[in-house]
């Protein structure tokens, strides 16, 4: 009878502490995710009662007839692989150099991390002011013409200055992975390396950098699941202009539901890039995981 | 030999802080326009403003109500981070201690959601959300984030709980304390730097959340955001740079003065978190 009372007192007890979150986790993501799955399947604009289900009507539609999903998907694609691979290499050079004797090591590693801080919308507002009116001043007073290229207003320009503007706002996130990561390279490693008479790139190369390995593991990680739903700074800088130039995937699927009305349509898209998301995620996973193993 | 190290040093020093300042140098020109007069704006963005406006400050403190944004800033950070802290904590809590197949899945279905992109559940976050009378409401949106900012929370509190001895808990047992009390008195303290790191990623971004708050609170100017004021702002005022940079600072300002306080935390908790997560 005890025994009993306590197993009951026990299994009460365990759906008082997990009830509340999942319950919250369930508003948030299960019921919206069953919802977007449904509506997936229809034609609705939302302010009509009952959407017209039409199948798979729209993921054919999506597939075969959208250009803008096709350049918006390669947009993303050329974004996400040019941020992974630069702000990881500009992280890791700026490390470097942070992680070495300088007097003003914690004055730079904040200046560097502060656009980390700010919200990506206002930091996508402060360099298109920067971009129209600032480079014109700075232009006349330099006289150099880069300034006079019209960075927000050309297809290729508008691309770099996307890219450029979400670099050095979260450039400072992985500098200070990397800056932790170099700390717990041990300096006997590097000092013995400098006794065996390797000079600095090699030592980088041959030390420093594989025992950074687990730092660079995390940096990408979080560096391909930010950049693949890059949507704030576009919508504050370019607002996905010249044309549709620099419409990302999740800019797409913004505009086709909240401008163009196109719930169901809209819907369907977000199910697309939550299953690339997923695949890629677990593609990345295992890999990761293998490394690990390995090494 | 040793003296030109020390003049390399310091020119080497002196050339990174010169790179960190060009690297700061379009937040300068913010705040330097937002200073300025119309005419100086558009006449020399570069230049450092002749006479400090401050007027342009007090036009958009009043003009966005900036005590009204900055209050539901807070309401909805501080009632967010309050229950995500909560609810994950005590779930987490329990699912690692507990070893059955149940714990398992209901652990998974916590930490799954981390893999679904915000974007492909927005409009219907919204629709849940007025279902459930939670939108046009700062409270709401706060206690939307309950669910949103759980997964990535049960996540790291699971993982630290597994460190604490389970000896702990028995031994508290034995004293007569259980359930909540034994959590909160006994195991709740020992999570301190887990719930540090937690709170700083967590009130980066739901301070600086835009989509979200966009979608929920957005019909009405007494539900607004800081960053959703700046957004319309700007919207309205696309021409007038002065008061978009003001708008601009004083949206940014909150969350540089108090990084430049808690700087070394913050980059703990940031690091922190990310080599957890």
């Amino acid at each position: 009878m005890n025994k009993w009372g306590r197993r009951l007192t026990e299994k009460v007890e365990f759906g008082i502490f997990t009830l509340p979150v999942l319950i919250c986790v369930a508003v948030a993501f299960y019921i919206p995710f069953v919802l977007t799955v449904r509506y997936s399947l229809t034609k609705w604009n939302g302010i009509s009662k009952h959407p017209k289900f039409i199948g798979m009507d729209n993921f054919k539609q999506i597939f075969t007839g959208d250009d803008l999903f096709a350049s918006s998907s390669w947009f993303t694609v050329k974004y996400t692989i040019l941020y992974i691979i630069l702000i990881n290499v500009l992280a890791i050079l700026l490390a470097l150099v942070l992680d070495s004797k300088l007097k003003s090591k914690a004055f730079l590693r904040a200046a560097f991390f502060i656009p980390y801080i700010l919200s990506l919308v206002i930091v996508g507002f402060i360099w298109k002011f920067i971009f129209m009116q600032g480079f014109e001043s700075l232009g006349n007073s330099t006289g150099w013409s880069i300034f006079g290229w019209s960075w927000l207003g050309t297809p290729r320009l508008a691309f770099i200055s996307v890219l450029a503007v979400s670099i050095w706002q979260s450039i400072g996130f992985y500098l200070v992975i990397y800056i932790a990561g170099l700390q717990s390279v041990p300096d006997d490693l590097k000092e013995a390396a400098v006794v065996d008479g390797a000079g600095p790139i090699r030592r980088f190369f041959s030390v420093t950098l594989p025992l950074l390995a687990p730092s660079i593991t995390i940096a990408v990680f979080m560096a391909l699941t930010n950049s693949i739903k890059v949507f704030d700074v576009i919508l504050s800088l370019t607002g996905g202009g010249p044309g549709s130039s620099t419409y990302s995937v999740a800019f797409d699927i913004y505009q086709d539901t909240f401008t163009n009305n196109l719930y169901g349509y809209g819907t369907a898209k977000a199910l697309v890039l939550f299953v690339a998301v997923l695949i890629i995620t677990v593609v990345q996973l295992t890999i990761f995981k293998r490394r690990e193993v390995e090494s | 030999m040793r003296s030109s190290n020390t003049a390399g040093r310091i020119i080497g020093e002196v050339v990174m802080i010169v790179i960190a300042l060009l690297f700061l140098y379009p937040l300068f020109l913010a705040i330097f326009n937002s200073l300025k007069t119309f005419q100086e704006v558009l006449t020399d963005v570069i230049a450092l403003p002749k006479h400090l406006m401050f007027a342009n400050y007090s036009y958009v403190w009043k003009f966005i109500n900036y005590p009204r944004l900055f209050l539901n800033n807070f309401v909805i950070t501080v009632l967010g981070l309050l229950g995500i802290i909560l609810v994950s904590s005590v779930a987490a809590y329990k699912l690692s201690r507990t070893r059955s197949r149940l714990s398992m899945v209901l652990y998974f279905l916590c930490i799954m959601p981390m893999l679904i992109p915000f974007q492909s559940i927005m409009l219907t976050v919204l629709k849940t959300a007025q279902f459930l009378h939670l939108s046009n409401s700062t409270w709401g949106l706060g206690l939307l984030y309950w669910g949103f900012g759980a997964p990535l929370a049960v996540f790291i509190y699971h993982g630290f709980v597994k460190g604490i001895p389970r000896e702990l808990d028995e031994s508290a047992t034995i004293d007569g304390a259980s359930g909540f009390r034994l959590f909160f008195s006994i195991i709740f303290p020992l999570l301190k730097s887990v719930t540090a790191t937690i709170i700083i990623i967590d009130v980066m971004w739901i301070w600086n959340d835009f989509l979200l708050p966009l979608l929920m609170v957005n019909g009405s100017p007494t539900t607004k955001t800081l960053t959703l004021a700046a957004y319309t702002f700007v919207g309205q005022y696309t021409s007038d740079w002065q008061y978009a940079m003001t708008a601009m600072v004083m949206a940014v300002l909150p969350s540089i003065i108090v990084f430049i306080i808690l700087q070394k935390y913050v980059v703990k908790g940031v690091v922190a978190g990310a080599v957890k997560g």
